[in-house]
C-alpha cells in the first residue's frame, strides 16, 4: 500500500514534470477580403505587405472574394462584427473593421491597430510564459504551485519518521490483540485524530503568532538561522543513519506511556477507553512537539510571509497535517485490514530527511538574504 | 550457531525486519532463532547490553553462547544470509 501511496506521489510529481510551457496566442490576425478587379484592394495589398514585414508578429490573411469559401468567411465576418458587407477591399483585426482603402487615414489606422494588438499579445504571452499546462487539470502558474509544494516537502520532512510514531504502534499491537474490530478502528481513529488536531492547533498557534510579528526582521533572521539548523540536522541524520533503525532512549517515559495505554484499552465502556485515548494522545504529542518545533515554526513563517486569506492558511495547514499524519494513517489502515503490524522501512524517511534537508536549507538563506523569494502569492 | 533477535512492537525498524527473518527462517530450517522483547525481556537485553544501541539486534552466537558477531538497524536478507553461512557451523 505504501509502494502504490508513493508511485501514486511520484506519478504527480511526473505530471508535473511532463508539463510543457504554455504556447501563447501566435500572431495577430490581419483578414483582407479583396478583389482581383479592384484598384484599392491591389494598393492596400501592397501596403500590407510591407506591413507584414515590419512586425514580424502579424499575419495577413487574403481571401479572393470570387472563391465560395471566401465569400462565406466574409459573410460569416459581416454577421460577427454587425456590419453589412458589400465593398472591398474589406479589413479585420479583432473587433475593428476598414471598408476601403487609403494609406493616408486607413492605412494608418491599420497599422496603429496592429500595433495596438502586438502589445496586448506581448502582455498576454508574458503573463502565459510562467504558465504550466498539466494533463486534466489546465494552466497553473508555478508560482501558485510553489506553496503547496513546499508544504508537501516540510510536512513530509516533519512527519515522515518511523521512530517517532512509537506510540501509535504500541497502541496497534494492543488494539491487534481484540476481537472488536469496531473498537480497534474507533481507538487507533481516536488516537490520530487527536494527535493531527492537536499539532494543527499547535500550528494555528504559531501562524497565528508570525501574522503579528513575523514581519519584524529580528523574527525573520532568527527563524533564517533556524532553518539553517534544522536543515543541516536533516541532512546529518540522512548522512548518518544509513542502517535505519531507533534510538533506544526515553525508556522511562515510554514504560510510563505504554502503562496507561494498557489500562486505557482494557477499560470496558467505549465511551471512557475513547475519552483515555484523547487525554493520552494530547499528552504523548504535547510532550512530543516540543523535539519537533522548529519545522512547524520556519513552514507557519513562510505561510505568514504570504499574503493569504484567512481561509486559506487554515486549509495550508490541514493540508499539511494531512501529509504529516500520512505514515501513520497508512500503518494504521494496513494494521487493521491485514491484523498484522507493519513498519516503514527506514529508507523512505531517509529520502524524505535529504529533500526535507534541503529544503530548509533553501528557506533558511532565503530568509536571510531575499526574503521576497519566499512570497509566493 | 543461533541468532538472537531482539526487537520491540512499537519499533518500526524491527517490524520491518519480521517478515525478511521470516523468509530467512522458512528457507533455512535448520537455523535457530530466539526472539526477545525489549520491554518484556529485561535480563537478556541487560546480558546482551542490548540499552547501549539502536533497535532492532541480532546477535549471533555459536554453540557455547559466545557472541561472534551483532549487527543492528535494518538490514538486507542476502547480508543476514551470508552472515549465516559464514557463521553456521560454530
Amino acid at each position: 500500500m505504501l509502494k502504490r501511496l508513493l508511485i501514486w506521489l511520484l506519478g504527480l510529481v511526473l505530471l508535473l514534470s511532463l508539463a510543457g510551457p504554455v504556447k501563447a496566442a501566435d500572431k495577430v490576425m490581419v483578414e483582407f477580403f479583396h478583389s482581383s478587379a479592384c484598384s484599392h484592394c491591389i494598393k492596400e495589398k501592397a501596403f500590407l505587405k510591407e506591413l507584414d514585414k515590419e512586425y514580424r508578429g502579424m499575419k495577413v490573411e487574403s481571401y479572393e472574394i470570387s472563391q465560395p469559401y471566401s465569400q462565406r468567411l466574409w459573410q460569416e465576418a459581416g454577421e460577427r462584427l454587425g456590419v453589412e458587407v458589400g465593398s472591398v477591399p474589406f479589413t479585420v483585426i479583432g473587433d475593428k473593421h476598414w471598408t476601403g482603402f487609403n494609406e493616408e487615414t486607413i492605412g494608418k489606422e491599420i497599422e496603429a491597430a496592429v500595433l495596438e494588438a502586438l502589445g496586448e499579445l506581448e502582455e498576454e504571452s508574458a503573463s502565459e510564459a510562467g504558465r504550466l499546462k498539466l494533463p486534466f487539470v489546465g494552466k497553473v502558474d508555478p508560482k501558485t504551485l510553489s506553496l503547496p509544494i513546499l508544504t508537501f516537502l516540510v510536512a513530509l520532512l516533519d512527519g515522515f519518521n518511523p521512530c517517532a510514531m512509537w506510540t501509535l504502534l504500541f497502541l496497534i499491537s494492543l488494539l491487534l490483540g481484540m476481537k472488536d474490530r469496531k473498537r480497534m478502528w474507533l481507538l487507533g481513529l481516536t488516537f490520530i485524530v487527536t494527535s493531527g488536531l492537536i499539532y494543527f492547533l499547535v500550528l494555528a498557534a504559531w501562524l497565528n503568532v508570525f501574522l503579528l510579528v513575523g514581519l519584524v526582521k529580528w523574527v525573520r533572521l532568527a527563524i533564517g538561522i533556524f532553518a539553517l539548523g534544522a536543515g543541516g540536522w536533516a541532512l546529518r541524520d540522512w548522512w548518518k543513519n544509513r542502517d535505519g533503525g531507533c534510538e533506544v532512549v526515553g525508556e522511562e517515559k515510554r514504560d510510563r506511556v505504554f502503562g496507561r495505554l494498557k489500562k486505557v484499552v482494557k477499560k470496558q465502556e467505549l465511551l471512557w477507553a475513547m475519552l483515555g485515548i484523547v487525554v493520552l494522545a494530547v499528552v504523548v504529542n504535547m510532550v512530543e512537539f516540543v523535539c519537533s518545533a522548529g519545522l512547524p515554526a520556519v513552514y507557519t513563517q513562510v505561510l505568514a510571509m504570504n499574503n493569504l486569506p484567512a481561509v486559506k492558511y487554515y486549509l495550508y495547514l490541514v493540508f499539511y497535517i494531512l501529509i504529516f499524519m500520512l505514515d501513520d494513517m497508512v500503518v494504521f489502515g494496513i494494521a487493521m485490514v491485514t491484523l498484522k503490524a507493519v513498519g516503514i522501512e527506514s529508507k523512505y524517511a531517509r529520502w524524505s530527511r535529504l529533500i526535507g534537508g534541503l529544503v530548509m536549507l533553501g528557506i533558511g538563506l532565503a530568509m536571510l538574504f531575499k526574503p521576497e523569494w519566499l512570497s509566493f502569492s | 550457531m543461533k541468532v538472537l533477535k531482539f526487537g520491540a512492537v512499537w519499533c518500526s525498524g524491527c517490524l520491518v525486519m519480521r517478515p525478511r527473518w521470516q523468509e530467512i527462517e522458512t528457507e533455512m530450517p535448520e537455523l535457530k532463532t530466539e526472539y526477545y522483547d525489549f520491554d518484556k525481556d529485561k535480563q537478556k537485553v541487560k546480558e546482551f547490553k542490548i540499552s547501549d544501541g539502536k533497535l532492532p539486534v541480532f546477535v549471533f552466537v555459536d554453540k557455547k553462547g559466545k557472541e561472534l558477531v551483532r549487527v543492528s538497524g535494518e538490514r538486507g536478507k542476502e547480508e543476514l544470509v551470508e552472515l549465516i553461512e559464514k557463521h553456521k557451523d560454530k
